[in-house]
């Protein structure tokens, strides 16, 4: 059953975008559906039978005092109770097969070309490392028509991953790796998109929770070996403080227990005094954030040329600088 | 009768009384008070909300607003409010005089007043707690939120709701006694009307779901206090805290839910000339639901690392939960065909909440399905199916402020201004929380929002402030009826049923004109002066035959009512009980610093490294002194007050005929506590798996001390059947022999684990260093405290034996004491093997 049924109902490689969509049009069919027929039902009742002061004397008309009793009615309650069971019920176990899907993957085939991400959360921004070791923070390229498998933890307090536009989200737990999966499309015109702050966290984590954003890059394959490439020439060569560098200091600093108060205290501090609005942000990046708030009110799928522009770099130098000055004012809130 | 017992004009009645119905009166103005506190905070942060990245509030305080207005609603307005209907009505309608231990019940009201105190409080002590009101960890220690990290404002709001669970437990040991040893004759469980059932289904789930919560609770204050590590560590930390708190959580929607449900059943009977559709099978639904809750909780961790076994599991029930409730919606609906329907005040609220909860069910059942759980996880549409949910619950509670406004103020509302409060309320509701559905990939508690959602933030903002003048339109109503409103008959609505409607509005002190009795199959008072006190003789005494209306107007003077036992009223110690704890409590909160300075002092290289603040703060060390000494003048006199509260001579009382009031009640609290005790063990077990079991030694350093130990309480067990013996016999000087044992032997136990104590911490094994050692210490720790209490009752028994000769005539007491001090010896059974042995 739970091998052929999934395969029936779900066609291959189906995104998670593709699967919630249909669950959820779904549903909300249904659930209006239902929705309209009951509430209807009930006022119509409730107007048909409104008190028009004919009482029928021959009726049993309850009294002060009585023990009580039940009405009359019982068979037409089963009736509707069983039709509505029927409804939930098969509607839950069809979407149960879509969990089985969701939880299963797209399919080996794409699990072995399966492009795997490690997420950490970390109070108030994103890091995401690749399978060699190449650090991004702030931001997650991907490339298009590729599984994109994240395997999601925090290093201090319990965060929740989003990506709404792809349907993928997990909790961040200090000490546990939540996995999810998502397939980007590839995007028109065979440009890189960056989808501003299109990540978010998703569970109360402090002060900066507001804006614990991070943004998501999509590419084409070989723009993104390209840009793999070039983020590894740069780890390699040192002299650029490559966020992996950056990154991973901060992290031995803030070890479960080293993590205490004082750098938070800074952060706080820091939001609270920059009174404008862009700094009430969170700690991590906030010129950066106020950046792309300010981008994000022109157009919103803009690419990071667009989204910085302080230098002529092209796209992906640009982004590697947005990941920097997130992480030297973050490193900022530490010291 | 009460000669002593002031009117209700006088503010001294309120401090003192234990009155049903005046303790029902406090609740339903406390919690109405707690609304607009909670009301308040969400118009702050609604309005913060108008336009991504909103300034009104900074960071740190929108958290602590929405952080508060989630515990306020949910904790100090929702069930407070029911545990006022339930208060004035419970005992009316299962023909009750008043509750079994009604200093009880003003005690458990003082706990929640003074909790609600502390809780505003905290707002001043650097800022209340901002962790959300789910209290996540590690985020909830210290350790992790600026405001926090002041530690004390953040700890206040914590042991603020700490006092709260305490008021629940002791309310509902009270109301659990009550409905299963008072339901005047005739009136079988199965009798008893269904505002009553609801009331009783949410007390069996408050007993064991705030048990729960409690032992959370009390861990999570431990580690904000007194510096442990059950919830700062990667090791596990975050998944207790979200299994433990859901345990609680997911019961608490119906138990918040069931008070509301009850009065729709109520409210629909009544304005529809109908009894209820297939009664029976809707008490079944209520049963069904409230064991199944118990089994739901994982469903708010779908996201968490369970695996895929459990969270199909967890979705099998949590649909399954569902159905009960498609019948009692069904129910109500049928309720109306064929009926007399009414649009008065109270029938709109409760129609509309039955709109509003079909609603809420819908957009229920899509979380149901895993799939797209995932994606609504942690967004707006939750927030928006809880509330629809929830606040349908507080339509169908105001739906009660309407109906029984006339049976508690003898007056009548203006009916225009009721239905000018519904619309406006149902407009504001809807407006507020619907948009809230389309906003949907909004992550919740945010205020940095994508501009396309703005205009549905903007609508709900709105919507908020119509929701919120409708409750001045109401504070209004209510007002100007109290004021001016013509006086209410016993009974103004037609086709009412239940017995609260038989007797004057307002009722008079005592509620009935004689013994309400439904022996015949209807209410009747029934005379029993002739003072045959054969409980044996139900349905031969004399009887007032008439119709419960006519019994009234004939049974003016209730002269036979002093011949009566004598009734207490009044006692201030509740209050002063509850004053004492909460400065204690409020000592409590700001501790940190100074538990820090212990642990400086005790381990400076582990205060190094955990980067901790001393900071020895002596005005809360003297409260908390002041706090301690005020809560054992007033316990002790408390002890000593005599308070006669008595027993229903005739009563319906299945299935606990042969338990006496106390006794049962000292069974109810002791069950609470088996879930207290079970959840720390269950953390530790927990805690210990997830470490790896063999990967943790024994921390006590003598197997045999804990072995001497085990013996000591076990012979202590033996001493007080002795006293018990000893008391049955009127033996004084054998009685006072075998309680002295007792103390003794507590003393030897207290004795040889402060030995253990001082040879572990002169080894550097401290409470705080490590999660492994803050176990042992603080579930130790916790029996500890309980042996302690015990001892001191015991000496407090040893007094009184001897300065009034007590237990001789009465050995209860002994009795209930032995039960306790039983069930502490065998508690340490359990934990002997778990930290000594294995």
């Amino acid at each position: 059953m739970t091998t052929i049924l999934p395969q029936l109902t779900t066609p291959l490689q189906q995104t998670r975008v593709d699967v919630f969509n249909e669950i959820f049009v779904l549903f909300l069919g249904l659930g209006t559906l239902v929705g309209i027929v009951v509430v209807s039902y009930t006022l119509y009742n409730a107007y048909k039978y409104r008190d028009d002061g004919n009482h029928g004397e021959d009726e049993d008309l309850p009294v002060v005092g009585e023990l009580p009793t039940g009405g009359k009615g019982g068979r037409k309650l089963f009736l509707s109770f069983g039709l509505s069971a029927v409804i939930v019920l098969g509607l839950v176990f069809w979407s149960y097969q879509m969990l089985l899907y969701v939880e299963a993957g797209p399919g080996d085939e794409a699990q072995e070309e399966a492009l795997n991400v490690d997420v950490e959360g970390q109070a108030f921004s994103w890091t995401f490392q690749y399978e060699n070791g190449v650090e991004s923070n702030g931001e997650l390229v991907v490339p298009a028509d590729r599984e994109i498998q994240l395997n999601v933890t925090s290093i201090d307090v319990w965060h929740a991953f989003g990506i709404p536009d792809q349907r993928a989200k997990a909790d961040a737990i200090p000490g546990e790796y939540s996995e999810t999966w998502f397939i980007a499309d590839a995007p028109e015109n065979g440009e890189n998109v960056t989808h501003e702050d299109a990540i978010e966290c998703f569970e109360l984590c402090g002060a900066g929770h507001s804006n614990m954003k991070a943004d998501l890059t999509v590419m084409e394959e070989e723009a993104f070996q390209e840009w793999m490439a070039e983020q590894e020439a740069q780890a390699n060569s040192g002299g650029n403080e490559s966020g992996g560098g950056n990154e991973s200091a901060t992290g031995t600093q803030t070890g479960p227990e080293g993590n205490e108060s004082s750098a938070n205290g800074t952060d706080a501090a820091s939001n609270e005094s920059g009174a404008n609005e862009s700094s009430a942000a969170g700690a991590g990046g906030n010129a950066t954030d106020a950046a792309n708030e300010t981008n994000a009110g022109n157009e919103s799928d803009t690419n990071g040329t667009d989204a910085s522009g302080d230098d002529g770099n092209n796209d992906t130098e640009d982004n590697e600088t947005d990941g920097n000055a997130d992480d030297e004012s973050g490193q900022e809130g530490e010291s | 009768m009460s000669e002593h017992f002031p009117p209700r004009t006088s503010i001294k009645r309120w401090l003192v009384t234990t009155n049903h119905k005046d303790v029902g009166i406090l609740y339903l103005v406390t919690a109405f008070f707690f609304l607009i506190f909670g009301g308040v905070l969400a118009l702050l942060f609604r309005v913060q909300l108008w336009s991504p990245g909103g300034t009104l509030l900074s960071n740190s305080g929108f958290n602590q607003a929405v952080s508060i207005h989630g515990l306020v609603m949910v904790f100090w307005f929702l069930s407070p409010v029911a545990t006022g209907f339930a208060n004035y009505l419970v005992p009316l309608q299962i023909g009750a005089k008043d509750l079994a231990f009604p200093r009880l019940n003003a005690l458990s009201y003082w706990f929640y007043l003074f909790s609600g105190v502390l809780l505003a409080i905290s707002f001043f002590q650097g800022g209340s707690f901002e962790g959300g009101w789910t209290m996540y960890a590690p985020l909830n220690v210290p350790m992790y939120t600026p405001a926090v990290q002041a530690t004390t404002g953040g700890t206040a709001a914590i042991v603020a709701l700490l006092l709260f669970v305490t008021s629940i437990t002791v309310g509902t040991v009270n109301f659990l006694t009550t409905m299963h040893r008072s339901r005047a004759e005739g009136l079988g469980l199965w009798n008893v009307p269904l505002f009553s059932w609801s009331w009783l289904l949410t007390v069996w789930m408050m007993l064991f779901a705030f048990a729960a919560l409690l032992a959370a609770l009390l861990l999570l204050v431990s580690d904000k206090i007194l510096l442990t590590q059950y919830f700062v560590t990667d090791q596990g930390s975050s998944l207790l805290w979200a299994h433990l708190f859901w345990f609680f959580g997911h019961p608490e929607v119906y138990i918040v839910f069931f008070p509301a449900l009850g009065i729709m059943f109520e409210t629909f009977q009544t304005f529809t000339g109908r009894r209820i559709v297939g009664r029976k099978w809707v008490i079944i639904a209520m049963v069904l639901v409230a064991v199944q809750s118990f089994l739901v909780w994982m469903h708010h961790m779908f996201l968490t690392t369970i695996n895929l076994e459990i969270k199909t599991l967890f979705m099998a029930t949590t649909i399954g939960i569902s159905l009960p409730f498609d019948l009692m919606v069904f129910s109500l609906i049928y309720t109306m065909v064929k009926g007399r329907v009414r649009f008065t005040t109270p029938f709109l609220f409760s129609l509309g909440a039955l709109v509003l909860f079909i609603l809420g069910g819908i957009t229920g059942v899509f979380l149901g399905a895993v799939v797209l759980d995932y994606e609504f996880r942690g967004t707006y549409w939750v927030v928006a199916h809880f509330h629809y949910v929830m606040v349908s619950g507080v339509t169908a509670l105001v739906g009660g402020v309407y109906y029984w406004w006339p049976k508690m103020t003898g007056k009548m509302y203006d009916e225009l201004l009721g239905k000018v409060n519904f619309a406006v309320y149902f407009v504001g509701f809807n407006l507020l929380y619907f948009p809230m559905f389309l906003a949907w990939e909004t992550p919740r508690r945010v205020f940095h929002y994508a501009d396309g959602m703005q205009i549905y933030h903007q609508m709900a903002t709105v919507g908020a402030f119509v929701l919120g003048s409708s409750f001045l339109i109401m504070f209004y109503t209510l007002g100007k009826s109290l004021v001016s409103g013509p006086d209410a008959p016993d009974n103004p609505w037609e086709f009412s049923r239940t017995a609260e409607w038989a007797i004057p509005s307002p009722p008079p002190l005592e509620n009935w004109p004689g013994r309400p009795s439904y022996a015949s199959g209807r209410l009747e008072f029934v005379d029993d002066t002739p003072a045959t006190d054969g409980g044996a003789t139900t349905d031969g005494g004399a009887m007032a035959t008439a119709d419960a209306g006519a019994a009234l107007e004939r049974d003016h003077g209730h002269d036979h009512a002093t011949a009566e036992e004598h009734v207490d009223h009044a006692s201030i110690w509740p209050f002063g009980i509850g004053l004492g704890l909460f400065i204690t409590l409020l000592g409590a909160s700001g501790m940190t610093g100074t538990v820090a300075a212990l642990v400086e002092s005790l381990d400076p290289e582990y205060f190094e490294s955990a980067g901790l603040t001393a900071n020895v703060s002596y005005l809360y060390s003297g409260i908390t002194v002041v706090g301690v000494a005020t809560l054992g003048y007033t316990l002790f006199e408390f002890g000593r007050e005599r308070f006669t509260a008595p027993t229903m001579a005739i009563a319906e009382r299945w299935p606990f005929e042969n338990v006496a009031n106390t006794k049962l009640g000292v069974w109810f609290f002791l069950a609470s506590d088996v879930v207290v005790f079970g959840a720390f063990i269950g953390a530790y077990v927990f805690m210990r798996i997830y470490a790896g079991w063999g990967s943790w030694d024994p921390v006590p350093p003598f197997t045999q001390l804990g072995l001497l130990n085990t013996y000591i309480l076990l012979t202590s067990s033996f001493t007080v059947i002795l006293a018990l013996v000893m008391a049955e016999r009127k033996n004084k000087t054998g009685l006072l022999a075998t309680l002295g044992t007792t103390v003794l032997l507590g003393l030897t136990f207290m004795g040889v684990k402060a030995y253990e104590w001082s040879y572990e911490f002169s080894h550097g094994i401290f409470w705080f260093t490590d999660l492994h050692y803050s176990m042992y210490f603080v579930t130790t720790g916790l029996h500890g405290l309980h042996v302690l209490l015990g001892l001191f009752v015991a000496v407090f028994m040893i007094y009184r034996v001897i300065s009034i000769d007590a237990y001789l005539e009465d050995s209860r007491p002994v009795e209930f004491f032995g039960l306790y001090w039983h069930f502490v010896d065998i508690v340490w059974v359990f934990l002997f093997p778990l930290f000594y042995l294995m």
